[in-house]
């Protein structure tokens, strides 16, 4: 493995991840270069540091409180980073299109696929890597007031392995992936789609299952097998490492540290050898049955949408089935509906409620927020055809809100049957998660319309990072505005406790009025001018 | 009608009339590049105009311009003397459109891409059901139309980016190098096409392509654009005349006004 040419090939790869945006932008700006993060990791480990350590210092809190705080969060750091990468990469990291993966430079320069692997995962490990260092900056003084400096160095160590770990099983995901979207190659039908779409699905939904502890822990405990979780599952040697070091057994720790690090070791060989045999850059060619070349969708014309708008929609609809690159956004909910489901027996109803009302809004939010950029450099076509911004967004807005509502009105009769709702409250839950995909969905299209990034790179994203960002932290908080309270309202005793309702509809109204207003500024304002 | 030649004034004429395209003074800057300076031309009703220019030149600037994908920063764009501004929905159903480098939506069939397209124009499914397959055939594309675009080759992919302007029997033809990656018989076949649509249905056409022969066996005007002006724009007799050129080819003319006639230094040095 040559080095230098992977150290070239991850910075490239990193830089594509961070000059998204207009391409006319700046490419000796700073914003643009590697070094950021770096400089972002700095940043942010300090002022995280210093912000713990004047809390500490503020609070003087005695060591019987610090000591189980450190022995409960430093040793989990490193599992709940293999999880967030493989998440974060679930949602960012596969949206390169067939087109593109197939025309990459990588393929035709002379780089073999375990230097692509480490090149490409260590692009990702690194991009990821500022939230660690806000975790780890957090948790130093912690450590050194507990003693436990060394422990927290062998903790920095291992979450550096972790972010790698995670990145390895990205890579592997996107060449199983890449395997998957192929198999339908030549079949006829809509059926061969369905399959590769479910293959997709599946695959993911088992590399998730593998790699999350949440749901290995909640699997686990049905298979009453959570007693020999930790030393014999490689996701968490690094917790038993990092745990033994901090129960004063050195030499368990190091035995599971260099356990750890083998592993990973490991899953770059498998990265890489899944990456040869798998990494097919042909499109599938599928046949599917004769159109009839009539004005159609009648379905969507029933629902209010114009001729032009209900084209629109129907193609992004067939879009989330047929684009590999699309398919991985259908897996989020379905993880985070399964991690109520297994851990079903000990939460309590208003969890179970806010969670997935959290899981609808946050459904609609990252449909709507991929929805413009998904369009890439087709969104020329789209300009030169006769429509207007009201066209575009209407049917930006169905395409958006149709599988929203389905799944939110889905996951509502799920809740409903393992909690033992009655019909009532199951209708209450359907409603309240209606109003927060609705209102999230219209919050998406607030910023899609306005920071989507159309450029197809090596890591294509949706939208742009900062505002990937804003578009979170925001629809966090509206999301819970509105599902916290109807969560209460529904499971209070006092029937029709009217101030609740109030709130939350009240809620739904105004934001979703809002929200509806600025999607629709900011759609006239993208079709003023070509992005690009 | 007589040429245009820079600097002269327009004849616009009211919001129904006009020529299908009109461009005055048009200029466009990114950032600190200066990508058109005040390009003018006009293509008049029948007639098939070439756009030429070296990469970079600004040639798919102003045919973004023309379509309203971009906003100038002076001039004016009329089309049919609508300004494209002032009714974009109105000016696009008068336009076809084939970009530089078409992106398709690829999880689409051919078929459903059309079909597709023509939702986006209004088309009647009676209309639709008799132009689609014909385009097909014509094309050579009957037999693949139920297949995803994403297995198409290159050139299939630009009949049907070729077929989706055409659908909706535009008046005004905007082609950035529409014939890229056919095979000889559809690009025969475009290129009778265009010659006959602009003859006997009056279609204005802008042609954009660096095959300087298909410009001279087609075009009844070339436009040539350097660095984002427009450098000469006439008959391509009268610019052979202009060069001192005449009875040479269309590339001879090219490169004598662009001032890249002599290239002997620059192949002798690549070949070391």
């Amino acid at each position: 493995m040559n080095l230098h040419r992977v150290r070239r090939l991850a910075s490239v790869l990193v830089a594509s991840q961070l000059r998204s945006g207009r391409s006319t932008s700046d490419p000796k700006s700073f914003l643009g270069h590697p070094a950021l993060i770096g400089v972002l990791d700095a940043v942010l480990g300090l002022l995280a540091f210093s912000l713990a350590d004047f809390g500490l210092s503020a609070a003087a809190p005695p060591s019987s409180l610090l000591d189980p705080l450190v022995h409960a969060i430093l040793p989990y750091l490193p599992t709940i980073a293999v999880a967030a990468v493989l998440v974060a990469g679930v949602m960012f990291e596969l949206t390169s299109t067939t087109k593109f993966s197939g025309s990459d430079s990588a393929n035709w320069l002379p780089i073999t696929p375990r230097e692509y692997v480490a090149a490409s995962s260590a692009a990702v490990a690194y991009t990821y890597s500022p939230a660690m260092a806000l975790f780890l900056g957090g948790m130093l003084p912690f450590a050194l007031a507990t003693g436990t400096g060394a422990v927290w160095a062998a903790a920095l160590v291992l979450s550096i392995a972790a972010l790698f770990e995670g990145a390895f099983v990205v890579e592997m995901v996107r060449s199983v992936t890449q395997r998957m979207s192929a198999v339908t190659a030549g079949r006829r039908g809509h059926v061969a789609l369905l399959l590769r779409a479910v293959l997709i699905v599946v695959i993911i939904v088992a590399f998730q299952f593998a790699f999350n502890p949440v749901l290995l822990f909640g699997l686990l405990q049905h298979a009453a097998l959570l007693d020999v979780v930790t030393a014999v599952v490689p996701l968490f040697w690094s917790t038993q490492a990092l745990t033994d070091w901090l129960n004063g057994s050195v030499a368990l720790g190091l035995v599971f540290s260099a356990a750890q690090i083998v592993f990973v070791g490991l899953l770059l060989v498998l990265a890489a050898r899944l990456r040869t045999k798998y990494w097919l850059v042909a499109s599938s060619e599928v046949q599917l049955s004769a159109v009839e070349y009539a004005a159609g969708h009648p379905a969507l014309r029933a629902i209010g949408l114009s001729r032009e708008e209900a084209a629109l929609a129907s193609k992004d609809l067939k879009g989330y089935l047929r684009r590999r690159e699309l398919l991985p956004m259908l897996v989020i909910p379905i993880v985070l509906i399964l991690i109520v489901v297994l851990e079903g027996g000990t939460i309590g109803g208003l969890v179970a409620i806010v969670w997935i009302g959290w899981v609808a809004g946050f459904f609609s939010l990252l449909l709507a927020l991929s929805s413009v950029g998904q369009e890439r450099r087709a969104l020329q076509s789209l300009y030169a055809f006769p429509i207007t911004a009201r066209n575009l967004l209407r049917a930006k807005a169905a395409s958006v809100l149709i599988p929203s509502l389905i799944g939110a009105v889905g996951t509502s009769v799920v809740v409903g049957f393992l909690f033992r709702f009655s019909a009532a409250a199951v209708l209450e839950i359907a409603v309240l998660n209606i109003g927060a995909a609705v209102v999230l969905g219209f919050w998406g299209l607030v910023f899609a319309g306005r920071f989507s990034d159309f450029q197809e790179r090596p890591r294509p994203q949706y939208l742009r990072p900062a505002a990937m960002l804003g578009a979170m932290g925001s629809g966090m908080i509206l999301v819970f505005a509105i599902v916290v309270p109807g969560g209460v309202a529904i499971l209070s005793p006092v029937l029709n406790d009217l101030g609740l309702v109030a709130w939350t509809a009240g809620s739904i109204v105004v934001l979703g009025a809002l929200a509806v207003l600025w999607a629709r500024s900011g759609f006239d304002r993208m079709l003023r001018e070509l992005p690009f | 009608m007589p040429a245009y030649s820079p600097g002269a004034p327009l004849p616009f004429g009211g919001p129904s009339g006009g020529p299908p395209l009109e461009v005055w003074q048009v200029s466009k800057t990114y950032g600190t590049v200066q990508a058109l300076t005040d390009v003018s031309f006009a293509v008049p009703r029948g007639q098939i105009v070439g756009l030429l220019g070296p990469n970079g030149a600004g040639k798919s600037t102003t045919m973004k311009a023309v379509l309203g994908l971009i906003r100038p920063d002076g001039g004016t764009i009329r089309v049919f003397g609508r300004e494209v501004h002032t009714d974009p929905v109105a000016t696009k159903r008068e336009i076809g459109y084939v970009p530089e480098a078409p992106s398709l939506y690829e999880f689409l069939t051919g078929a459903e891409y059309l079909d597709f397209v023509a939702d986006m124009y209004g088309l009647p499914s009676a209309v639709r059901q008799e132009r689609i397959p014909q385009f097909l055939a014509g094309l050579e594309l009957a037999g693949h139309e139920n297949s995803l675009i994403s297995g198409y080759s290159q050139g299939m992919k630009q009949k049907v980016a070729l077929i989706s302007a055409l659908l909706h029997r535009p008046r005004l033809l905007v082609l950035d190098e529409p014939l890229n990656g056919l095979d000889p018989r559809s690009a025969r076949v475009v290129k009778d096409l265009l010659r006959n649509l602009a003859t006997s249905e009056g279609v204005g056409v802008l042609f954009s392509t660096h095959v300087l022969e298909i410009a001279q066996a087609i075009c009844d005007q070339v436009v040539i654009l350097s660095h984002g002006s427009v450098l000469a724009m006439d008959t391509v007799g009268a610019l052979q005349a202009r060069a001192g050129l005449a009875g040479s080819g269309l590339e001879d003319v090219f490169l004598a006004l662009t001032g890249t006639g002599d290239l002997s230094e620059v192949v002798s040095a690549l070949s070391r």
